[in-house]
This record gives structure tokens, sequence and C-alpha cells, in this order.
């Protein structure tokens, strides 16, 4: 490597600079604690009987690996996550495209759009939880009547991602609908001219420009759906096989008291998000901030 | 009380100036973290007043549901935090609190007082290793409710109670039997019950090890048949308590089982229909012999970190006091766990079923004891529901297996 | 979008009607539901009617006759406010280096604030906990605001630097060579661009910080600090087993509304970037 440069050094500096803050308050904040939770998924550590405390090395992930309530669980949060993220991202498209374009109304769309990411989680379960048991709601009178819904594995877990997707479709809509903003008018216009098609539009001139903005809501949306909770717990308590690898995490670590095994649950977690990042990474390849030659400059 | 507000401005002008200051150098202030509780704020008004400087209660509330009362009081007790001193305890946490250390016990003239007249069962559920750790506030037991236009008589047993909902049924009358079967404690209660009536145990009586006996069995077999048998509404497997309410007060229903609770709800809502509904000890399981029925209710701890545990178990032992326990009694509904209270002419207007209360009571179920009574709770709850899919020899010999382990602390929990 | 007739313009705005109508029943028929709840009364609260059959406001006389419930929202505005500034302000900061400087640590600085993103928050709140109790931050504002910047600055980053990576920085120079100063130059052509990142993510900070109730519930303990998602965990209802569902949809309700202003005022901002002339891919 050649000697830098004064403006390459200036860069740097100024990057390091820009960098500092951000990187300093997110290391303050969740430095010690992260290090201290995979220190703990080392130890049996059940905060009830604090006197048995002690180093166990790799117990606890032999104990959850080999656990069948942990598979099923993550079985569960695999399909919720795939399920509802693959629709978010259709009908969030779909969204995103009537929010940037609505010749009438759009501010009233946009904003009403955004409504259900902003309604509290909780509140929004107990509604759904209350429209899906006979009696108290409209949905399961008009759409399972004489059922509860509710009571099984199926219907469930149907209901738990239909909560999702209605809940958080919104945020990948808006992130969408940035990336739509980018785009050129310029460039729809050329190959419209060019006898492009609506849809070969869509493919080949918006696509492109927006694959950056597709990552980041897919990214986050998907960490995210991997550690669904709020909704469960609400609709059904994680009864008949709905558990999800954060309801068991929560039920060892906060209510089960067990630091040792609910942290290695977070760990676990932890690893199996990552995975998933690597590969959408992988996938998008210089679209990923950070990637070498991407966007331009 | 202008005193608290004045604390609270206080608060709120620290915060707004982004520095931490300390609470006020006050060391009288006894401070109580207690469920969210109407008319609880009252009593500590009365006790300050009572109290004439010694002391004076600030109530902090905690969140409604019971788990997140216990996870805000864990988090800062085990964090060694000395700002909480009375704590208001579900009964079935005594012995977790207890056993990690983080409670004091109660000796000399301060257990003497909060033993004085207090029923057994209440007693009971605040000892652990044959000493008391808390001082019972307030208790509660579930009864069966029925609809009097509709039985004649209360049925004495399960099997009696789901014949007349199925002679019901086939008359075309209404005939739910009301319960609460969702995955959670709730259901933990009606299942703790039905092994007590059955003459069963879950865990030995040391706490340390798995039981699960025949009367626990009988007691599986007995939720597979009511389960199995068409008398409840297709909602049952996912309704709390209060869902089972709601559902009783729609009319469709003929039996419920149910804490206390219920009757000021009907008589608000319904009026009509609480006039024809009357209540009764629940079922039991083996003919001629009552049922034991599970008590709930709150204790009152003193935390180890406390600076002042002397004007707190004085402060625990005010807001106790009998003459405070007729005042919730008939102000927020929640059954005194002092016997002579019953007696008191006021508590017969507001409860007319107090006889049936007193007598459940006096021959309670209590559940298992025992520092992991959480992870034991969770773990059969998650055997239990949903109800009908129950196959009691099976059941039971998973149920050994993990609740031994979760009284080891050793595997996952679901 | 060569045709300009009118009839065909006539068209496209009845079909644009319809889909506005398509995508507001879809986002708020569910809402419709809680607000019908919020303004039934405890008798037909379990009914199950969408249209409620004995109205009543008696749910937000409720909510509003104790400062409980204000004193929480005044809490959740100031402290969503804060975050998001600062959030957005350092994310900006971070994501202009990113898509734009070349560094030593850039991909170590992406890799771990993915990382912070990606780690269970429920394992990280009682560390947390006791380190804000040493610090004296338990229960403040600032023990509210600290976290929630740090949560939300992986997702601005990315966001913004996904964005700024998008954006043709040549104009920039072309500006200055036209003769404006560097600070119009960024002004009238930069920021215009930079825009729609910046306030999409805003909007999604302000949202995340609004409806957090891991860090407010771990982390507080009184009023002083107390958010509005937490505040509904502290309503009484009439015993201990009954639920306050008309005081929780009511109050639902009514912190919605902060929401809808914020985005109403915000979502204007993002529009398309380039309009004319701008560059050719």
């Amino acid at each position: 490597m050649a000697a830098a440069t004064e403006g390459e050094r200036a860069q740097r500096r100024l990057g390091w600079l820009l960098c500092a803050p951000a990187a300093l308050v997110m290391l303050a904040v969740t430095g010690w604690p992260i290090l201290y939770a995979v220190w703990l998924s080392f130890q049996r550590f059940d905060l009830k009987y604090p006197d048995q405390r002690e180093f166990v090395g790799l117990d606890n992930y032999l104990t959850v690996l080999g656990n069948g309530y942990w598979w099923t669980a993550f079985g569960v949060t695999v399909l919720i996550t795939v399920v509802s993220v693959a629709i978010e991202l259709v009908l969030g498209m779909a969204l995103a495209l009537v929010m940037h374009r609505a010749l009438v109304g759009r501010g009233l769309v946009r904003t009403v759009t955004l409504i259900p990411y902003g309604i509290v989680t909780v509140v929004a379960a107990f509604s759904w939880r209350y429209a899906w048991t006979p009696d108290t709601g409209y949905l399961a009178e008009l759409i399972t009547p004489g059922g509860a819904p509710l009571t099984g594995t199926g219907s469930s877990l149907a209901i738990i991602i239909v909560a999702e997707i209605w809940k958080t479709t919104p945020f990948m809509a808006l992130l969408l609908m940035a990336g739509l903003a980018l785009v050129p008018e310029d460039l729809l216009k050329a190959a419209a001219m060019d006898g492009a098609g609506p849809w070969q539009r869509f493919v080949k001139v918006m696509l492109p420009v927006m694959k950056p903005a597709i990552l980041v809501a897919l990214l986050f949306r998907t960490l995210d759906a991997f550690r669904v909770f709020d909704h469960i717990v609400v609709l059904t308590s994680g009864a008949q096989d709905t558990s999800s690898v954060s309801v068991l995490a929560y039920n060892n670590l906060i209510k089960g008291l067990n630091l040792g095994i609910g942290s290695t649950m977070s760990v676990l977690i932890f690893l199996a998000v990552a995975l998933i990042a690597w590969i959408f990474v992988k996938l998008f390849g210089t679209a990923a901030p950070g990637g070498d030659d991407g966007g331009r400059r | 009380m202008r005193k608290a507000r004045a604390v609270a401005v206080l608060g709120a002008v620290c915060a707004s100036v982004l520095a931490a200051c300390a609470p006020p150098p006050d060391g009288r202030t006894v401070n109580l973290y207690y469920a969210p509780e109407e008319n609880l704020q009252a009593v500590v008004d009365r006790c300050n007043e009572r109290a004439a400087g010694r002391y004076r209660i600030v109530y902090h509330k905690l969140p409604r549901e019971a788990d997140g009362q216990r996870e805000q009081m864990v988090r800062r007790l085990a964090a060694g935090d000395a700002g909480m001193d009375v704590l208001g305890l579900d009964v079935t946490w005594t012995a977790e609190f207890a056993e990690a250390g983080w409670i004091r016990e109660w000796t000399g003239a301060a257990q003497r007082s909060a033993s004085a007249g207090t029923l057994s069962g209440p007693l009971e559920t605040a000892t652990w290793e044959g000493r008391l750790y808390a001082a019972p506030k307030n208790t509660n037991v579930q009864l069966l409710w029925y609809r009097k236009d509709l039985v004649p008589e209360p049925p004495a047993t399960w099997d009696e109670m789901i014949a007349e909902s199925q002679r019901l049924a086939g008359e075309g009358k209404p005939h739910w039997i009301s319960f609460s079967g969702a995955q959670f404690e709730g259901l933990f209660v009606h299942y703790n019950s039905l092994v007590e009536s059955a003459g069963g145990r879950i865990v030995s009586e040391d706490g340390k090890r798995a039981v699960v006996d025949a009367g626990a069995v009988r007691a599986l077999e007995a939720l597979r048949d009511f389960g199995t048998a068409g008398v409840t509404s297709a909602a049952m497997n996912n309704a709390m308590q209060d869902d089972a309410r709601r559902e009783f007060e729609t009319g469709q229903a003929a039996f419920q089982l149910n804490w206390p609770f219920v009757y000021p709800s009907l008589q608000e809502n319904t009026p009509e229909l609480a006039r024809d509904v009357g209540w009764a000890r629940l079922p039991g399981v083996v003919p001629g012999v009552p049922s034991k029925s599970t008590i709930g209710g709150y204790n009152l701890a003193v935390s180890s970190h406390s600076t002042k545990p002397d004007l707190a178990f004085e402060a625990a032992l005010c807001l106790r006091s009998p003459e405070h326990q007729l005042f919730s009694a008939i102000n927020d509904g929640v059954p005194p766990t002092v016997e002579s209270v019953y007696e008191h002419p006021s508590m017969a207007e507001e409860y007319p079923m107090k006889d049936a209360i007193l007598e459940a009571l006096k021959d309670p179920g209590v559940r298992p004891v025992t520092p992991a009574a959480q992870n034991v709770s969770t773990v059969l709850t998650n055997l239990l529901a949903p109800v009908a899919e129950i196959d009691p020899a099976a059941t039971a010999e998973r149920m050994r297996t993990e609740v031994q382990n979760a009284l080891d602390s050793k595997g996952v929990m679901p | 979008m060569a045709d300009v007739g009118g009839a065909a313009t006539r068209a496209r705005k009845v079909k644009w009607t319809v889909l506005d109508v398509v995508v507001v029943v879809y986002a708020l028929l569910p809402v419709l539901w809680i607000a019908s709840l919020s303004f039934k009364t405890e008798a037909t609260l379990g009914d199950g009617h969408l249209i409620p059959r004995e109205w009543t406001l008696e749910n937000y006389a409720t909510i509003f006759s104790t400062d409980e419930f204000t004193r929480a929202l005044v809490n959740s505005i100031g402290i969503a406010l804060i975050a998001t500034a600062i959030a957005v302000v350092l994310g900006a900061m971070a994501a202009y280096a990113i898509a734009r400087l070349e560094f030593p640590g850039k991909r170590l600085l992406v890799g771990a604030s993915l990382l912070i993103a990606m780690f269970p928050q429920v394992s990280l709140v009682s560390p947390l906990f006791e380190i804000e109790r040493v610090l004296g931050l338990f229960d403040t504002w600032p023990g509210l605001i600290l976290p929630y910047t740090t949560f939300s600055l992986p997702l601005a980053i990315y966001t913004m630097s996904a964005f700024f990576r998008e954006i043709p920085w040549e104009l920039e120079k072309a500006a200055t060579m036209d003769g404006a100063t560097p600070g119009q130059a960024f002004t009238k052509v930069i920021a215009p661009l930079a825009a729609p990142g910046v306030f999409t993510t805003a909007i999604l900070v302000f949202i995340f910080c609004w409806n957090d109730f891991l860090f407010a519930i771990s982390l507080t303990s009184t009023e002083a600090s107390r958010t509005v998602p937490v505040a509904l965990q502290f309503f009484t209802g009439d015993s201990q087993f009954e639920d306050p569902t008309g005081s929780i949809s009511a109050a639902a309700v009514v912190i919605t509304v902060p929401i809808v202003v914020f985005v109403l005022l915000f979502q204007r901002r993002i529009v398309s970037g380039l309009t004319s002339g701008a560059v050719k891919g």
C-alpha cells in the first residue's frame, strides 16, 4: 500500500470524526450488556438459587439445542418470519406505489397507511384477540362461524401472521416509497419512449435504483419479525405450539429467572438473525451499505 | 397527599434538567410497591395519619399484570436496590423471594401481630421452611356460580355438573360451563383445586420433589372428561378469567368457575341475570368429599435491602390491619385474611356470598410452595392446555419429569 | 403518461380513488374496531358489534380524570422527539461518511451497528438497568433517550446511507462551478435530494421510540419518565382480574393523534427528488 496522500488522510480523519459520535453512543450503551449476556450464557445461574452459580462452558447450549420446545419454537419463528416478510414485501411495494403515485388524496393515503405502524402493538394485539373471539368480536362470527380460531395451531398462526403483516407493512411501504422517490422521472420517461411497458419499466428502471432501499427494508423487517413476541403472548400465550423463540427466551430469562439458559437463547437468536443478515448482504452484494463500489459517486 | 404531589413534581423537575437528584433525604419514607388497587391510596393516607410523622408511606403502583409486578421487583431486588421497603407479593411468590434472600423473616411482635386471627390457608402461603416471610393482606377463593332458574341444586361433583350441563343442552337451554382454559396461571389454579379435591399432590411437602400421585392423575382424568364432554364454548381453550366472566354474562352458560369479582360485575352489567345467579363451593372430584378451592391473594413482605425495616414492618401491619382489610374488602372487593372481619355487619351487605367464601377458605387448596412455583406452573399449564387433549397416564409421566426439572432449575421451560 | 385527454384523466382519477379507498379500509378497519371499543359501555364491551349500540365518552373521561395519562403523554412526546432528533443527526453524519468517504474501520462500524440491531433486547435490559441505577439515570428522561437513540441508530445509519449513496453528488460540484457557494450548493441541490431518506428515517425512529414497551417498563418507575405504552399497564380495572379494556382503547385512540400529526408534517418531504435535468444513471 502506498503512503496515503494528504487528501486521503483528510478524508480518513473526516470519516472518523463523523462516525465517532454514533459509534461512541452505541458502544457505551450496548457494549457491556452484550458482553455480559454472552458471559452469562456460559454459566449456570438461576437468580432463585444465587449460590449455585458456576461456569459450565457450553452445557447451556447443549441443553437448549437438545430440547424439543426450542426446535418447535424455532420452526414456528422461521415460518412466521418467512411468510410475513414475503407478503409484506409484495404488499408494501403495492402500497408504496399507491402512496407515491396517487393522483388524488396522496397526503391522506400516506398518513393513513402509517397509522397501523403507529398503534401500540399490545393494544392492537388485544383488539385482534377480541375480534377473533366468538361473541366478543366481529371477525370470528364472520369468517369462522361456530369455531374459535384462536384455539387451533394452524388458525392461530394464521391470525398471528395477519396481525404482524397488518402492523408492519407500513414500515416496508415507507422505506420503499422513499426509495421510489429516488427514481429519476426522466429515466422512466425515456424508457416509456423506448416502448417499455409498465412492468418492464418497474423491473428494468425502478428496481435497480431501489435495490439499497429494498435491502434495508427486508433486512430490518426480517430481524424484527424473527423476534416476534407481543402478538403471540397476547393472542395465544404460546399455547398449542405457537411459541416463538423470543417467547421462550422471555419465559426462561424473565419469568423463570434462569439467566444462564435465557442468555443462551438470546445468543442463539442473535446467531440465527446474524446468519439471515449475512445471506441478505451477500445476495445484494454491492448494494449493501459500505459495499465497495456501490452508489453513484 | 400534597406532599406526595410535591415530591412527584420535584421528580419531574429533576428529570427535565437532565440531572440525577437523590431522593429527598427523609429517613421516614416507607416505599410501598403494590399492584394497582383503586382505593389503596386511601388506606395509605389513613396509616400515614395514624403514624403521626413516625413514617410516611409512599404508594408506588406496579403494573396490572402479575408477571409485570414480579419482573419489576425481582430486577430491583437482584440489583440490591434500597429504594423499596414494603412489597406486595402474589401468594405464590413468597418461597421464591425468601429463598433468594430478598425479603426479611417476620419475628417477634411483628410475627405475632401478623398471625393473630389470620386464617391458616393464607398464612401457609406466607410461610417458607417453617418461617413467616410475609403478612397476608388479602386472600381470594373461587366459587361455583350457577343459574338458579336452570339448576335447582348446585352440583356437588364435576361429574354431576357435566351431567346437568348435558341435560340442559338436550333441553335446548343455556348449558355452557364457563371456564378459563387458556394456557396461563388461571388454568393451573383450576387444576390445583382438582388435585387437592382428589386428595392428590403435585410436589412433595418440602417442595423439592415432583410427586404427581394418583390423586393428580385422577384430576387429569376429570379435566379431560370435562374438555371432551361438549359442555363449553368453542373459545374455552383460549379464555382467561375475564373472558369466562364475559361469556357467562351473555346468558349462554349455566355454570361458571371463577373468583368472586364476577358477582359485582354481573350486578352492574346484567342486573336481571344477577338475580338468578347463585353460588356454592366448587364441585368436588370424589363423591362425598367436599372440594378444596385454590387460594389467591396478596401478601406484604419487607425487602432485605430496606434501610428502615422496623418502620416497614410497622407500616405493613397497618396496611393489613383488620380495620383496613374491611375497608379494602368493601371498596376494592378483596376478601380479608382475618377471620373476625367476616363477622362485621357491613360485610354481609357487600358480600352476600361471604359464608361460602369463608367455608372454602377454612379448607383451602394451596398451590405448591417452592421457590420454583412460577416454573412449575409454566411447565404444567403447557402440558394441560388444551384440556381435551390430556392423556392422563402419559401426561402425568411427562409432568413428573418436567416438574422435577423445573424444581431443580434444569432444562428448558416451554 | 403521454395522453392527457379529459376522459382519460377522469378514468385515472376514478381508478386512484378506488385504490385510495382500498388502502384506507385496509389500514383503518382494525383501528375503527379499537375506536369502537373505546366508545362502548362496560356492559356492551363484549357484544361483538363493530358499531357500538350504546355510546359513551366515559372511557375518555376516565383517562383524563387524573394526570397519570397526560403526564405519560408529555413524557412520550418529549422523549421520542429528543431521541429522534439525536438519532437522525448522529445517524446522518455517520451515513454521509459511510456513503461518501473511504476510511479504515468503515466496514467494522457497519457490521457492528447491525449487530446491535440484532441482539435480543430482552437480555440487555437487566444489565442496562444496573448501569443506569449506578449512574443515577434510572427513571429519568435521559435514561430512556440514550437506549432509544442507540437502538434506532443502526436503522438510521442503514436507511440514510442507502439513500445518500443514490444521490448524484456530482451535482454539487456542477452547482459550485455554476457559481453557487458551497452552502447554496448544499441547501439548493443536495438537501432536497437527501430529504426523503432523512424524513423517512425520522418517521420510523419516532414511531420506534413512541411504541417501545420493553425499555420503558424496565428503566422507569414513576410518572417522572413513564411513557404511554407503559402507563397503559398501570390503568386500574374494577378488580385484579378485569382489564380496563375501555380505557385502554380510549388511550390507544388518543395516542394515535401525535403519530398522525408527526407523519402529516414529515411525509410531505418525501417526494420525488429528481425531476428534470438531473443525471442519467
